[in-house]
């Protein structure tokens, strides 16, 4: 039997601030533009934000792509929230800083295991983003790393709920952080993760043949405990390992019932949807748990597949709970309703983790 | 908030496998620390490590039908450890309402490094080879192991470097605290791999003899390998299962020092207020404290830092401590569920496992740590550090069960 914890257990928690560094220029606005880029050899890459603006060039020598993103997100949105100093820093991310693992690797050939510049070894470390965040904004506190595959920034905030039930926290930042390269690709090309011919971003939902294609982000959010000038709140969440699919809908059902909700009140569904034939039968059976007049959208024809996509779908329901507006172009079903209230993402990650979201509006 | 009990403890070490050949070693004050003979590097003859003897062939062995789960070293090494905390078919006769919350600083790299290059080569296309792609992170082989025990009720993967299993503890005590889970199975993996002998040797803080804790000329680490994992049980699944408790996860905290990327604060800010969390959080008071089994890894900057915390929280009335990492080398991920091991070992059998290779005590703080195996005294409550790069610090208190 698949997780399932019970309802109440865990009290909703809210999102005061949300930021998007991924393939699609999101950072300068905040903000999904209508105009969406496409990707290069299945691959879409990120838009890297002017680092410029927040380093010196001696600073972003020593600091890899991945923890330039993390830690210019991590800034931004504790500068959205008007937070100096929070009182909990957790992340999730499937593969850390892959280039730094690779460069590591690289060097300990290269070199014969010779005399070694240890800063890549110390920015492979799962944790090491953490730890930057917390020196860069001098705050020491609770700090952790989940590596978790698909449901890496699940159990971040998670977790983060847990010390909101605790009583211990009033505020909270948590992301996550992934990225890709030319090697990655290929180990994960092998294993038949991303599509054998080359695809558009517009065909990838249309598609039917196995396999995605890539991509990369790093997602930052604000959590605290009230509504107080928040976006959106994170009113619940499930996770499931491996679930059959009638166990995903009745999971999808029993997270409804547990607040009060059927499928008639939900308005706007985002499903993870990567154009990979062989998941397609699990999205369809979610889709097909809302009526016409619930808006269907998907969001990894923007961002591409990687462990922590997620986030971007987090951050697109963030946004629509707070501008009460959607992006027509990452349209599955067009629906009626008029505005969105009640937000459900379901996303699984190779089939393996799946993971159930219940963003509604603030206020 | 509810009570969280450990009722099995397993693991796996270089002074041995299972728990009662780890517990002879420590009684017998016998070391794990030799050179490396799996290990495919030039610096294996160099640098001392803790490696457990057997190979990976012979683990499988060891373990017998590995059915379905990945057979790499660390995942082996693993179930070896995890079969033995979850030993008498716990998980099955709760139907399945066990966690599993796992920790590894460099999952499968053992088993990849080596073919690396065949497995980022695009005309590369050994069948062999090409599976190990998806066991270099953290989260395969917790699946992996959760698919292979029945543990799917709530997964999770923790890498915050060398305080990771300390930390999946701590999830583990927090997920039963807050009533979400009344049971899971809560520990840490790492094998010995060229990619963190030579981060660790980048960072010139590996000694080239036999690690000494809290010694005056000690002069860093030694690696290790292994993994260790702590069943948790709440008040309701104790009724479910039947366990007898071994002792009681009273105590934790994390607590992440902005100072350094991988380095202490000096006066060991990080390591004071870990400690502290974790007293607090049981409501105990230092006094109340037995036995400290500190991170000491025998590297300057720690053994200093954690040295200076101990001094300002407990002043003169400082509890015997000592560090077993000159036993099992610096196991990484594993090292606090296997230092969580053997505090559950200290407050069962009611004695306390010393250093090695101690001589002369910190000029700086004049501490001496336990040297002989101490018997026959009253262990009540015990504090285990374990801390990470990134100013990482973590703290566990596991008391007695009477």
């Amino acid at each position: 039997m698949p997780a399932s914890y019970s309802a109440g257990m865990i009290k909703p928690v809210y999102i005061r601030a949300a930021r998007a560094i991924c393939a699609q220029e999101t950072f300068p606005q905040n903000e999904l533009p209508d105009q969406l880029a496409d990707a290069t050899n299945n691959t879409l890459f990120y838009k890297h934000p002017e680092y410029s603006k927040y380093f010196t060039i001696m600073q972003l020598r020593r600091m890899s792509r991945i923890t330039r993103t993390g830690l210019v997100a991590a800034i931004e949105c504790l500068a959205d929230a008007g937070i100096k100093k929070p009182e909990a820093i957790i992340t999730g991310t499937g593969k850390g800083s892959i280039t730094d693992t690779e460069k590591f690797i690289r060097n300990i050939q290269e070199f014969k295991e010779g005399t070694l510049n240890p800063t890549p070894f110390i920015q492979s470390t799962y944790n090491s983003l953490n730890g930057l965040i917390s020196l860069h904004h001098d705050t020491s506190c609770y700090n952790t790393t989940f590596v978790h595959r698909g449901h890496s920034l699940e159990l971040a905030l998670t977790d983060a709920m847990l010390l909101f039930n605790e009583g211990s926290i009033e505020n909270a930042l948590v992301g996550s952080f992934e990225e890709i390269s030319p090697e990655h690709f290929i180990i994960k090309q092998k294993l038949g993760y991303w599509k054998k011919e080359p695809v558009s971003c517009k065909e990838l939902l249309a598609v039917e043949t196995p396999g995605s294609i890539a991509g990369e982000g790093t997602f930052f959010f604000v959590l605290q405990k009230g509504p107080e000038g928040a976006m959106a709140k994170l009113h619940a969440m499930r996770l499931l390992f491996e679930p059959t699919e009638e166990i995903l809908t009745e999971a999808i059902k029993q997270l409804l019932e547990d607040h009060q909700l059927s499928s008639g009140d939900i308005d706007l569904v985002f499903l993870g949807d990567n154009g990979d034939i062989r998941h397609k039968g699990n999205y369809m059976a979610v889709a097909g748990m809302f009526s016409n007049e619930v808006h269907v959208q998907g969001f990894k024809q923007a961002c591409g597949e990687f462990d922590t996509a997620a986030g971007f779908a987090l951050w697109l329901a963030v946004l629509a709970a707070k501008n009460q507006r959607i992006y027509e172009g990452l349209t599955i079903r067009q629906g009626n309703r008029p505005s969105y209230k009640n937000i459900l993402i379901y996303n699984n990650y190779n089939g393996q983790q799946h993971s159930i979201y219940l963003v509604q509006q603030a206020h | 908030m509810r009570t969280v009990y450990v009722t099995g403890v397993g693991i796996v070490s270089a002074i041995g496998i299972g728990v009662a050949a780890n517990w002879s070693a420590l009684n017998a004050m016998t070391t794990g620390i030799s050179y490396s003979k799996h290990l495919n590097s030039v610096l294996k003859n160099m640098l001392p490590a803790a490696e457990v003897a057997a190979t990976t062939a012979e683990l499988a062995g060891i373990y017998g039908d590995t059915g379905n789960l990945f057979p790499n070293r660390v995942n082996i090494m693993a179930a070896i450890a995890l079969r033995e905390a979850i030993k008498n078919n716990l998980v099955a006769a709760t139907a399945g309402q066990f966690g599993f919350i796992n920790a590894s600083s460099v999952g499968g790299m053992g088993d990849v490094e080596d073919i690396y290059d065949a497995l980022v080569d695009p005309d590369n296309h050994d069948e062999k080879i090409i599976p190990l792609g998806e066991t270099m992170d953290c989260g395969f082989g917790t699946q992996e192991l959760a698919r292979h025990f029945n543990l799917t009720n709530f997964i999770g993967t923790i890498s915050t470097a060398c305080s990771s299993s300390a930390n999946a503890l701590i999830f583990g005590a927090r997920l039963i605290r807050n009533g979400l889970l009344e049971g899971v199975v809560c520990g840490g993996a790492d094998t010995l791999t060229r990619f963190t002998l030579n981060g660790f040797n980048s960072l010139k803080n590996i000694d080239k003899n036999h690690c000494r804790p809290f010694d005056a000329n000690r002069n860093g680490l030694n690696l290790g390998e292994g993994a260790a994992y702590l069943v948790l049980e709440s008040d309701e699944m104790l009724q479910k299962t039947g366990s007898k408790p071994l002792a009681i996860f009273s105590g934790c905290c994390n607590y992440n020092e902005a100072f350094h990327p991988t380095a202490p604060s000096p006066e060991g800010e990080g390591a004071y207020q870990a400690m502290k969390g974790a007293l607090d959080l049981a409501g105990l008071s230092p006094e109340d404290i037995s036995y400290i089994n500190a991170h000491g890894t025998a590297t300057l900057n720690n053994d200093l830092a954690e040295a200076f915390a101990f001094h300002r929280l407990f002043g003169d009335q400082l509890p015997v401590f000592s560090s077993t990492k000159c036993y099992t080398g610096h196991t990484l991920a594993a090292a606090g569920a296997i230092e969580a091991v053997f505090s559950v070992l200290s407050l069962k059998h009611q004695e306390l496992y010393p250093v090695l290779n101690f001589d002369t005590p910190m000029p700086e703080l004049n501490l001496v740590p336990l040297t002989t195996v101490e018997r026959n005294i009253p262990v009540k409550h015990i504090l285990s550090n374990s801390f990470g790069f990134g100013g990482n610090n973590a703290s566990l208190l596991f008391s007695r069960y009477d």
